[in-house]
């Protein structure tokens, strides 16, 4: 993953209560917030965007709970500044259905296979499929397999997850990532 | 397309999840999610000494820092004459904040509250802590040593607890509880064995790890008590909150969202009773919600050390055993004076033994306290006796196989508790392990280069807390559609969606039009425990009877209207019909409007009878006994010691299956959980510091862990005419198995789990130095 410095030479300023002003352009939108200079990308869209399917599971970056797309790619929102993220494209579980209220085919899938339990690791693991299947649209079980062993699901649920992404790529055509280009 | 009709329904015929879509969209409410007006934040600060008298705590400054509302310690709640400062759901012997003294690296020490986490966070950094060490105790020897430091100096205080209790606590040292069993005559017993074998086997503590750790609210605000919590067992909650703030139960209201994850490490309270002393002195709602490294210092699955000596006769039946079980049990008992006894009485193992005789000890330490853990005692059990089964079998010529298919317990033969065991499945559970996984005692390891493979086997018995009680409601809308209310909790393992497929079934209605609610105590109704693998057996076993209670009215109700007898008629699809006349019914929703009730409400409660004799053991230990048997084969690398599990199957007894994708769903996450803890899982302490707290260090198994072939193999005997839980039972099997399967491949007998690359390998090496020829 490469960092890019925010735009300009002047930090922010910083308000009464040491946050800055960000613009972070979140599942085809641009959203106005305000964060410490610490503050995990994770902490913004829970704490400010209110998007609760990126979880804290770990605060080390081990299990990907916490995982977003930024410009496509997985990432841990819990290790990433939310002021690193200016000017990338995020992504979170929420970004995924469609306008109608559709389920994303990667989502139909997981519903299909049921696969999850507590699925408190479920829209990490749906990211990484996601980011999977652009990468590599027809992996193999076991290139699968080894994509998603970064994402840790404590209830073992993992065989299910492994068929609803075998049969997720099945699913996925350029169709899906037309409609994607669309919501931007 | 989103539509209404798409959604909240399932094939019963495969199972799943009535909310799946709620799951994939994140938008699922976890007690994380949740916001309260005007909620503050809070951090802890915790011990960084094992064992100390607390000298001094300045918390001037952390005061002083804007934003903060609240400093606590323990000192400011033990001199209050309104609260109960010490709480746990069998002795009240854990403080809130510690008083005093601290017992663990880890045991929280002082409490803030403040407008965000940053504030609360800022406010810890600027306390000062005086502590005076004291002289701790880590291990079981430590604490069971003449003269050893006591953990705790007073007798701990007895509350109100469970049924299924016994206590026997030995004043003056740091056994704070002891259970014994005893079966026929042990010193016959082993006078009458032609072999007596003798063995100690060890697990270590490990950890939950629930993806989502402990997170709380609570609000504690004009004489009433509301908390939003991450538990499996509100009632417990409610009634230890009640106790602390010394307040009627029906003033403490928890209400529990969806929990990701528990395992046990959600039952009793945990961070509840600090949370709401918090929001009780900043008079407003505040939120706490453990870090990982926080999670790890909270609660632990028992270290245990058992001590077995089995005697077998030369024709290959078992005539008696005698386990010695020390459970540390850490700093605070937690639930742990209880999870003896089935750990205790669970060394008995599967097999029809006519002489046991067990002594299980919960034994206090300076380390993080002990608690329910998935497969609650009967894991550390399992370990050592199926494993003690290969050493015997080997030792005696005989293939592991028959041996333990000549000793399984059949219908009739007396379980380690005293009672006849029924609707034994454990001969076709291994049998069918043993076919699967193609078992031949005679097969030679298979060696390919520097990696050999072999298989495994082992069977368990499991019991379920008993007695027990649960407790459900039903509404029957006038619309035909029905709220189920239990205070079951939905932790990943289906509950809700296994409830209302009884219901419907029952009721006779589809699926789409039950609901199933989340627990709020001052709405649903008592149930003793979202654990112990109970819920779809006792709570549904409530549910049917409360749909059967309706169902009562509905047939009284419609013999008015028709005017015709009672038993003349049958409910068939939502009505009520004369038996042989189909064409005069009635619906269900229409006799709702006509009743003018409102709504017809039915009520059920499941109570299991038994218990067991606190100087024998003996009585009734399990309304019906969990059974499930594993088989695996395993790759060793001779060069590098590493373990890889090929393939496994995990039998277990199901009785009726009601959920069949869940049911795999669960066996196939005992797989998982189980091979972590056969091979990497452990707490190390560093005189009580841990070592490895925090998912960088401590590993769990990930998707690529996991064995290829993975066979869930969930058994039904629908003429049974039960149900049994699965939640735990196929669990204990995976450790012997795998362990049993690395003997047979390498020679490398392991008793102390987990079999590390490092053990395997010092175990090759001792062998290869045994049989090099002396120089």
């Amino acid at each position: 993953m490469t960092m890019q410095p925010t735009t300009g030479t002047d930090p922010a300023p910083m308000d009464a209560e040491g946050k800055s002003t960000l613009t972070l352009h979140v599942n085809g939108r641009d959203h106005t917030v305000r964060a410490r200079t610490h503050h995990t990308l994770l902490e913004v869209l829970r704490g400010e965007l209110g998007l609760t399917g990126p979880r804290e599971g770990c605060g080390v970056g081990m299990c990907g709970a916490c995982t977003v797309l930024l410009d496509g790619a997985p990432v841990s929102g819990c290790l990433l500044l939310a002021g690193l993220a200016e000017g990338r494209d995020i992504v979170t579980v929420e970004g995924l259905e469609g306008a109608d209220g559709s389920l994303h085919p990667i989502q139909q899938a997981y519903v299909d296979h049921t696969a999850f339990q507590c699925s408190y690791c479920t829209p990490g693991f749906l990211l990484a499929t996601k980011a999977l299947l652009e990468e590599q649209p027809d992996p193999t079980r076991d290139e699968a397999k080894h994509y998603l062993a970064g994402n840790l699901c404590r209830c073992g649920s993992y065989v299910k997850i492994l068929d609803a992404v075998m049969d997720a790529k099945g699913r996925v055509g350029p169709g899906a990532a037309e409609g994607e280009t669309a919501a931007d | 397309m989103t539509d209404f009709a798409h959604r909240g329904t399932i094939d019963p015929a495969r199972g799943g999840m009535l909310d799946a879509v709620e799951r994939v969209t994140g938008r699922i409410q976890y007690t994380i999610d949740l916001q309260v007006p005007g909620m503050l934040h809070a951090k802890l600060l915790r011990s960084t000494a094992a064992h100390a008298r607390i000298v001094s705590i300045d918390t001037t400054r952390a005061k002083a820092v804007p934003g903060v509302a609240v400093v606590l310690t323990g000192a400011d709640l033990a001199e209050r004459t309104d609260i109960q400062p010490w709480y746990g759901p069998v002795f009240r012997d854990q403080p809130i904040l510690a008083i005093g003294k601290v017992r663990y690296v880890g045991e929280p020490v002082v409490a803030v509250a403040a407008v965000d986490t940053d504030t609360a966070m800022q406010a810890i950094e600027l306390i000062d802590v005086v502590y005076e060490e004291i002289p701790a105790v880590f291990t079981l020897d430590d604490a069971l040593a003449e003269n050893a430091p006591l953990v705790h100096e007073e007798p701990p205080l007895v509350g109100q607890t469970f049924a299924d209790l016994i206590i026997d606590s030995e004043a003056g040292t740091n056994v704070c509880n002891h259970f014994k069993l005893r079966k026929g005559d042990i010193e016959a017993g082993f006078a009458a064995a032609d072999e007596v074998f003798e063995h100690t086997f060890t697990s270590p503590p490990v950890q939950h790890v629930p993806m989502e750790t402990h997170a709380c609210i609570a609000d504690v605000r004009d004489g009433r008590v509301t908390v939003w919590d991450s538990a499996q067992i509100p009632f417990v909650i409610r009634s230890q909150l009640a106790e602390i703030f010394k307040i009627p139960q029906t003033r403490v209201r928890v209400i529990i969202p969806m929990l990701g994850g528990g395992y046990g490490a959600k039952t009793y309270p945990k961070i509840e009773p600090v949370t709401a002393m918090l929001s009780f002195f900043a008079r407003k709602p505040v939120r706490l919600h453990l870090t990982r490294e926080e999670e790890f210092v909270t609660i632990t699955k028992h270290g245990v050390r058992i001590k077995l000596r089995t005697g077998v006769k030369r024709d290959g039946t078992i005539i008696a055993r005698q386990s010695e079980c020390h459970f540390n049990t850490g700093a605070y008992g937690d639930i742990g004076p209880r999870l003896i006894k089935n750990g205790g009485y669970g060394t008995g193992g599967p097999h029809f033994i006519p002489n046991v005789w067990v002594d299980s000890y919960a034994v206090y330490t300076n380390i993080v306290p002990a608690g329910a853990f998935r497969g609650y005692g009967v894991s550390q059990a399992a370990w050592a006796y199926e494993t003690q089964m290969d050493m015997i079998a080997e030792q005696m010529g005989w293939d592991p196989f028959a041996f333990r298919m000549q000793n399984l317990l059949e219908d009739g033969q007396t379980v380690m508790t005293g009672e006849p065991m029924f609707d034994a499945r454990f001969k076709e559970l291994l049998d069918r392990a043993a076919t699967w996984i193609g078992w031949d005692n005679a097969e030679a390891p298979a060696r390919n280069g520097s990696k050999v493979r072999a298989k495994g086997i082992s069977c368990i018995i499991k019991g379920t807390v008993t007695p027990s009680t649960s407790t459900a409601s039903v509404k029957l809308n006038d619309d035909s559609s029905l709220d189920v209310l239990t205070s079951s909790v939905e932790m990943g393992q289906g509950m809700q969606t296994s409830m209302a497929l009884f219901a419907a079934e029952r009721l006779g209605i589809p699926v789409d039009r039950v609901n199933v609610t989340a627990p709020d105590t001052d709405i649903t109704p008592y149930d003793q425990q979202t654990s112990s693998s109970r819920t779809t057996h006792a709570m549904g076993t409530a549910i049917m009877g409360a749909v059967d209670d309706v169902r009562g009215q509905l047939r009284d109700l419609a013999a008015e209207e028709l005017e015709i007898d009672a038993d003349d008629l049958e409910l068939v699809d939502g009505v009520v019909r004369v038996k042989g006349t189909p064409d005069r019914a009635v619906d269900f929703g229409e006799l709702v409007r006509r009743s003018r009730s409102g709504n017809l409400l039915g009520s059920s409660t499941f109570r299991s009878e038994g218990g067991l004799d606190p100087e024998t053991g003996q009585g009734i230990g399990s309304v019906h006994w969990h059974q499930a048997a594993g088989a695996a084969e395993v790759e060793v690398d001779l060069e590098t010691g590493k373990v890889d599990v090929l393939r496994y199957h995990a039998g277990v007894y199901a009785g009726r299956i009601i959920n069949p994708v869940q049911a795999e769903l669960q066996t196939e996450g005992n797989i998982a959980f189980g091979l972590g803890q056969a091979l990497f899982e452990d707490m190390i302490f560093d005189n009580g510091q841990l070592q490895n707290g925090n998912l960088a260090d401590y590993m769990i198994a990930s998707i690529v862990d996991l064995p290829d072939d993975m066979h869930p193999d969930v058994l039904e005997h629908l003429e049974a005419n039960d149900i049994h839980g699965i939640g735990e039972t196929s669990l204990p099997p995976v450790m012997p198995a795998i362990g049993n399967a690395v003997y047979r491949a390498t020679g490398v007998r392991i008793t102390d789990l987990p079999i590390t690359p490092e053990k395997v390998l010092r175990g090759l090496r001792a062998r290869a130095s045994e049989e090099a020829p002396a120089p």
